[in-house]
């Protein structure tokens, strides 16, 4: 696994959706002492990976062996009735494939951080379909990128230096040759960053969508405004996104968040097919977590559905809103989790993080993290990318072969492994 | 001076100090630093009577929580934000309009100025929570 001086070349960063794949990593023993090239969140990803760790096995709050947690956590599983199994989308795409396999094997429901990030985007494009194209294809091509309801700057730091504002084959002098704009309800740090800022009233996207939609098809509209925008700036918009060459939509959860979640992404998606009968667009989601992609092609090459899949009756079933995990433990459904490189505790809302810690929760994470203060069993993983190697899906759906550039901690081993020793015992019970 | 309350949309989402932070581990004090925070515009940190840094209560339909308010020159009138984490989630409801996604977005609530309260730390939400409170 060394490298000449111990530099490692070319290593994805494993923080977010840009799957930055040209970090330079500095290794001296068994600590990274350097980060070339990655943002200010890859830098503490890489840099701060001994700290705050969860280094051993504990079973309520005790330190135990790690086979002594796996028999634990087995114990949990078996004594649940309606298991739910979540996270996987900070970790590579052969952990995910061993959750699905648990999933399966004990009946219960798998869901992915997705349900609460890009679920919307899934869903519209269920409906509407996908125009879809590829981070390179917009850099070499895109005149116009429109940024809608996403923050680049604060969690994609490298989608616009790295991706955006870099010349391609077609597009010579990046400056000049592409415009960048952003539409927010906020004046947010990526406004700075951008060529032209078009703030739109909370709540209003849907409208607005529709009726640049209905600009583009020629009609004529007998209101002031929308969305706090005058129609004769939404008319100048709707000629400016027809005349581009190639377009790009890159949408963030502004749109899957906010009121109307899948009906947004439905309206965005019609609108870029609406605009392909002129010129060439696409639409690409900002994905967060750095294989929350991966998550969703893992999951329906396994299972035929991307996230809220139950095995409950043998065979997998696809029901967002019923097997998502938030809806499931706002009800009081789920009597057991098991929380694989998530923090749902710190990212879900108050009622559903109340039934958890009514509920025997086995959590497999890196770090200590707030899931862990309510986990009766934790054990701790290696973290892919860093201490393992695996494979994770960009955003635009590349995968890319993850790195391993130190041991992780003595004893600590990758979650696809854990999955697997819960799997081995589970076959022993189940026999 | 301090007029009283001020009602306002709140919505939440990344900052680049909650990135890093939540990357070096979500039990430090960086994340509690990043998170427990409501940005605000100036008009309504001048309704509410406060300065840079005190300490406001955030009230919606299901909880309240004290964190610290921060001016944001560049927000608009009738909107605040706090970045995605414990404490704005403390203040939302689980309602997913049937698609598994509650809403992170635009979240009414009620802002007073609060000077006698306490910020609780990571652990003691982390303890609130496990309460059941």
């Amino acid at each position: 696994m060394t490298e000449a001086n111990n530099i490692f070349n070319a290593v994805p960063c494993t923080f977010c959706g840009c799957l930055c794949d040209d970090i330079i990593i500095e290794v001296d023993g068994n600590r990274i002492v350097k980060n070339t090239n990655g943002c200010a969140i890859s830098k503490e990803r890489f840099i701060g990976h001994a700290e705050n760790r969860c280094l051993e096995p504990t079973v309520s709050g005790k330190t135990v062996s790690l086979e002594k947690a796996i028999e634990r956590a087995v114990e949990i599983i078996t004594s649940s009735k309606r298991l739910l199994i979540y996270g996987l989308s900070s970790t590579e795409n052969d952990a995910q494939r061993e959750a699905y396999r648990l999933a399966e094997l004990t009946g219960s429901v798998v869901d992915n951080t997705t349900s609460v990030c890009h679920g919307p985007t899934i869903l519209g494009a269920q409906e509407s379909g996908e125009a879809t194209s590829s981070l390179a294809e917009v850099r070499h091509r895109s005149d116009l990128v429109i940024y809608w309801g996403a923050n680049p700057a604060a969690a994609h730091p490298r989608h616009i230096p790295h991706y955006i504002r870099q010349p391609g084959e077609y597009i010579k002098d990046p400056k000049n040759d592409r415009k960048i704009w952003l539409i927010d309800i906020r004046e947010t740090t990526t406004a700075r960053m951008v060529d032209r800022f078009i703030r739109i009233e909370p709540r209003t996207d849907l409208e607005v969508i529709q009726t640049l939609r209905a600009l583009i098809r020629g009609h004529k509209l007998d209101v002031s405004q929308v969305g706090g925008i005058s129609i004769a700036d939404l008319e100048e918009i709707a000629i400016a996104m027809k005349s581009a060459k190639y377009g790009t939509l890159f949408f963030g959860l502004g749109l899957t968040q906010s009121w109307g979640r899948h009906r947004n992404i439905d309206a965005a998606i019609r609108l870029i097919q609406d605009l392909n009968a002129h010129t060439k667009w696409g639409l690409l989601p900002m994905r967060g977590h750095y294989n929350v992609s991966g998550a969703n092609k893992t999951s329906t090459w396994v299972t035929g559905y991307p996230y809220a899949v139950d095995f409950a009756r043998g065979y997998p079933r696809f029901s967002p809103g019923e097997y998502t995990a938030v809806d499931m433990l706002a009800r009081g459904e789920a009597d057991a989790l098991l929380n694989i490189a998530a923090d749902p505790v710190a990212h879900f809302p108050r009622s559903a993080v109340s039934h958890l810690t009514k509920i025997p929760v086995i959590n497999i994470d890196p770090k200590i993290n707030m899931t862990s203060q309510v986990a009766e069993v934790n054990i701790p993983a290696a973290i892919a990318g860093i201490e393992c190697d695996g494979a994770a899906t960009r955003m635009d759906g590349l995968p890319l072969y993850l790195r391993k550039v130190i041991e992780p901690p003595e004893g600590v081993i990758p979650d696809r492994d854990i999955l697997r020793m819960i799997i081995k015992s589970l076959e022993k019970v189940m026999k | 001076m301090n007029s009283g309350s001020v009602y306002v949309l709140v919505t939440s989402g990344r900052t680049l100090s909650q990135g890093r932070a939540m990357e070096k581990g979500k039990m430090t004090s960086d994340y509690e630093d990043a998170v427990a925070v409501c940005e605000l515009d100036a008009t309504s940190m001048e309704s509410l009577g406060i300065e840079n840094g005190e300490t406001v209560v955030v009230k919606s339909g299901i909880g309240e929580i004290a964190v610290k308010a921060k001016l944001n020159k560049n927000l608009h009138p009738g909107l605040a934000f706090i970045p995605c984490g414990p404490y704005f989630n403390y203040l939302l409801d689980s309602y997913t309009q049937h698609t598994g996604m509650p809403g992170f977005k635009s979240l009414a609530v009620t802002i007073d100025a609060a000077p006698e309260m306490k910020i609780s730390t990571i652990e003691e939400l982390a303890k609130k929570i496990k309460e059941g409170k």
